[in-house]
């Protein structure tokens, strides 16, 4: 009886401090609610429109103008003439243009005396989105306009219509995006970037709770509440905030796969058991930094590179197997990696607990992480003894 | 005779609260894990992740129905691609199912049984390619190889279709390819991940832990019940310039090192290319550091106890990190969050930067950004002094405020004093 009775003492000390510090609410509702808000809004579009491309058309033939406005018609592109290859790429080394085409002079002339005019083209690929895309579009607009010489040699040579495309096109491939079929960036990211912010919301909010018990002093009486016992004290916290942040991620999950819909080929059953394996992982990363180094100051900072780090680390940008392989070992001290991993299964692939069982086992381990360090915080708590601030 | 004493005044609480200031950064251990572990160790972190930024040889499967000649050697050719390799040859579509989801493979390719056929039949052949979305890195390098061997298969299989319809060498050759092309990616020739992740990160490290860091001090004051805006107490209220100042100096001598660093020397470290004038660098680095320390002094002052930084604002760096229009196209922000990145140094600087040095423009592909810096800096500047202003006379007016604030808890019916007795662990009961 006594053990209940003290978690819920414990809990009810913690609700009343959080309703003294706002910065708790303001930290993890608010925050996440910020970072919905930018990624759901800001990636909208799904695919970029209108990007500019600029063109230099040196030939003004009826043919290079065809071209432009072909490139300019499509959603992809918005063409930008300039006069001079100089005025073109300034503006593409400022970053206002993602390609340079440059249609040479005499281009029509020398397709129809067979001369293969050669057409160039350059990419900005600094801006990786802008200049992937344009790329395709380029690539898409040149065989096109290649394609249509050879249908108008093909006719006038009296080739019927089906041999033609026979002719221009032997091969054809046919992509299939597998979780994604729009290639739509804004899924993709926000897809793992919201647990992300998450996750390290938890770490942040949780070590900075149980170090604001050794930076004010209160630890003892923390310990009182609970009976003297760290884990009566642990439990008591974590209950508050586990159930804080299991709300939100609840909410999130809801949010993408229902509200917004995206695809999901598992269930969103699956997902809310995976988002609260997260929250549990990042509580025991948090109480572990804590507890390794029960210095207030000195474990927030560490426990913000370390969640920062978390986005990289995950793989789901950069894959990790091209990561240099030290770097490859550290990203499993990493739940998001986790959480990553269970994620394409599940929602992409939607292979059911068969598929990632042993993601749940790997985030699993990172919940027993406060055991290793629980005596040290309890005699931190105790004495005080460490730098309070 | 009294401009000279007042300048010589001035110099002297400058240095004092220059100083002061270095003194208070180097004595706070939790400053100098964000400033020097930070902002020294984190560009390296990133660069040992990033710094193999081309994904190779992604493993792929086959379902090969065809078994004719031409898909054998399109499959070969895929293979022989540095994007991908052909990992497992597959007996139907179940199996290469199966590994995808296992992780295995990353895609695969589906050659259907009348590929060969269609192909005799001088018909358009079909075959199917499937990518795994979980990383678009992945599809990026699919499609690529897929395309690649594609064009060039279609090359030589036009060839033959065109020599058999009485069009040979070039003639046959000018109907393939009417209008050759050349491409060029002159900044990131095998469109690179590390070049273009890493030109932008580089400047946000800089921004973030100078105003996560600041924050910090200026809370902790705070919390010990001095104030980051205290003037010097002979002026009486005077003198909000020289303290911004002051403190901005501390702040700005050593992030320009940090800085230089940062952009000049790690790059140089790990290989990234330095296409900029040197002094072309660091001449937006004055910029950039000068604004990104009026930025963080501006918004610090909003920090009222040490840790509420992390609490508030560390989800805000990678926010940031897309606000400079590195991946997701500037020219396709929706409106709002357009005019919302221009709150942040980085909007500009990482712009101006990747200009600079990894495009190797000169200058004036920079023009827009240093403009756009230079207002940012005289508008946060203001905004410090305000900021200053409007903490002394907080602090003379405390005593009323506070009274204010007692009033209004009464009325809410919260019991002030015993809440700060709790959280002050004095048992109440």
């Amino acid at each position: 009886m006594g053990f209940w009775h003290n978690i819920g003492a414990v809990a009810r000390r913690e609700l009343r401090i959080m309703r003294n510090r706002p910065i708790y609410l303001l930290g993890s509702v608010v925050t996440v609610a910020f970072c919905a808000i930018f990624f759901l809004t800001f990636l909208k579009q799904g695919l970029p429109h209108d990007l500019p491309i600029g063109v230099v058309d040196m030939d003004n033939s009826s043919l290079s103008r065809n071209f432009a406005r072909q490139l300019d018609a499509t959603q992809l592109g918005k063409v930008i003439k300039y006069d001079t290859f100089q005025d073109a790429r300034e503006d593409m080394q400022s970053g206002k243009i993602t390609a340079i085409c440059m249609i040479p002079k005499g281009m029509y002339a020398d397709v129809q005396a067979s001369r293969r005019p050669t057409f160039t083209y350059y990419l900005n690929g600094l801006y990786f989105v802008g200049g992937a895309l344009s790329y395709k579009n380029i690539l898409t607009m040149i065989n096109l306009a290649d394609g249509a010489v050879q249908r108008e040699v093909l006719r006038a040579k009296g080739v019927n219509e089906d041999a033609i495309m026979g002719r221009i096109r032997p091969v054809d491939v046919d992509v299939h995006q597998i979780g994604n079929q729009y290639t739509n960036y804004g899924y993709y990211l926000t897809n793992i970037f919201l647990p992300g912010v998450l996750a390290l919301t938890v770490v942040i909010i949780l070590i900075y709770s149980l170090g604001a018990e050794l930076k004010y002093g209160t630890s003892r009486h923390l310990l009182s509440t609970a009976g003297s016992s760290i884990v009566t004290a642990l439990a008591g916290k974590l209950f508050v905030y586990t159930l804080l942040f299991s709300g939100i991620g609840l909410i999130l999950i809801l949010l993408m796969y229902d509200w917004m819909h995206f695809p999901i080929a598992g269930s969103i059953w699956n997902m809310f058991l995976a988002i609260i394996l997260l929250i549990l992982a990042s509580e025991g990363v948090a109480i572990f930094i804590i507890g390794l180094l029960p210095v207030p100051r000195l474990a927030l900072s560490i426990g913000a590179l370390y969640s920062v780090l978390a986005f990289s680390m995950s793989g789901f940008t950069l894959p990790v197997e091209t990561m240099p392989p030290y770097i490859q070992g550290l990203a499993e001290a990493f739940p998001l990696r986790h959480y990553f991993l269970l994620f394409s299964r599940e929602v992409i692939f939607g292979t059911g607990f068969a598929g990632w069982w042993q993601e749940v086992i790997h985030l699993l381990i990172f919940v027993l992480l406060p055991v290793v360090v629980m005596y040290r915080l309890k005699r931190a708590y105790i004495y005080q003894n460490f730098p309070k601030k | 005779m009294r401009k000279d004493h007042y300048i010589k005044l001035w110099l002297k609480d400058f240095w004092g609260i220059f100083t002061h200031e270095l003194k208070l950064i180097f004595s706070d251990s939790g400053v100098m894990v964000i400033f020097f572990l930070a902002g020294l160790a984190y560009p390296i972190l990133y660069n040992l992740m990033y710094l193999n930024g081309v994904l190779s040889e992604t493993p792929i499967a086959v379902v090969d129905y065809a078994n004719c000649s031409d898909s054998r050697r399109f499959i070969r050719e895929v293979d022989a691609t540095r994007e991908c390799t052909v990992k497992y040859r597959c007996v139907n579509t179940d199996e290469a199912q199966t590994l995808m989801r296992d992780g295995k493979i990353r895609g695969y390719l589906y050659f259907p049984s009348d590929f060969g056929e269609k192909l005799a039949r001088m018909e358009t052949a079909t075959l199917s390619a499937y990518a795994d979305m979980s990383s678009f890195l992945y599809y990026k390098n699919i499609l690529l190889a897929a395309n690649q061997v594609m064009l060039k298969e279609v090359g030589s299989i036009q060839m033959e279709r065109y020599a058999a319809a009485g069009f040979t060498g070039i003639q046959a050759e000018s109907l393939i390819q009417a209008i050759p092309y050349e491409e060029n990616n002159p900044y990131n020739r095998a469109f690179s991940y590390s070049l273009f992740l890493l030109s932008a990160i580089l400047l946000v490290i800089v921004q973030q832990t100078l105003f996560y860091g600041m924050s910090m001090l200026v809370g902790t004051a705070r919390e010990e019940n001095r104030s980051f805006a205290s003037l010097p107490d002979k002026l009486e209220g005077h003198g909000v310039g020289r303290v911004v100042l002051g403190r901005g100096a501390a702040y700005w001598l050593i992030y320009m090192g940090i800085s230089i660093y940062i952009a000049c020397i790690i790059p140089a470290m790990f290989g990234i290319p330095q296409r900029g004038e040197f002094w072309e660098i660091i001449l937006l680095l004055l910029f950039f550091v000068t604004d990104c320390v009026m930025f963080s002094m501006t918004w610090s002052s909003l920090i009222t106890r040490r840790e509420s930084v992390f609490l508030l604002f560390l989800a805000m760096s990678p926010v940031c990190l897309f606000l400079t229009g590195f991946s997701w196209p500037t020219t396709a922000f929706p409106e709002f969050w357009k005019w919302f990145s221009y709150i942040f140094p980085t909007t500009f600087g990482c712009q101006a930067f990747i200009n600079l040095n990894t495009a190797g423009g000169d200058l004036g592909t920079a023009h827009d950004q240093m403009v756009a810096l230079t207002i940012q800096t005289i508008v946060y500047f203001a905004l410090a002094c305000i900021a200053v202003y409007a903490e002394n006379w907080y602090l003379h007016h405390k005593e009323v405020l506070q009274e204010k604030k007692r009033e209004l808890a009464a009325k809410a019916g919260v019991d002030l004093d015993e809440d700060r007795r709790i959280i002050a662990g004095d048992d109440g009961e």
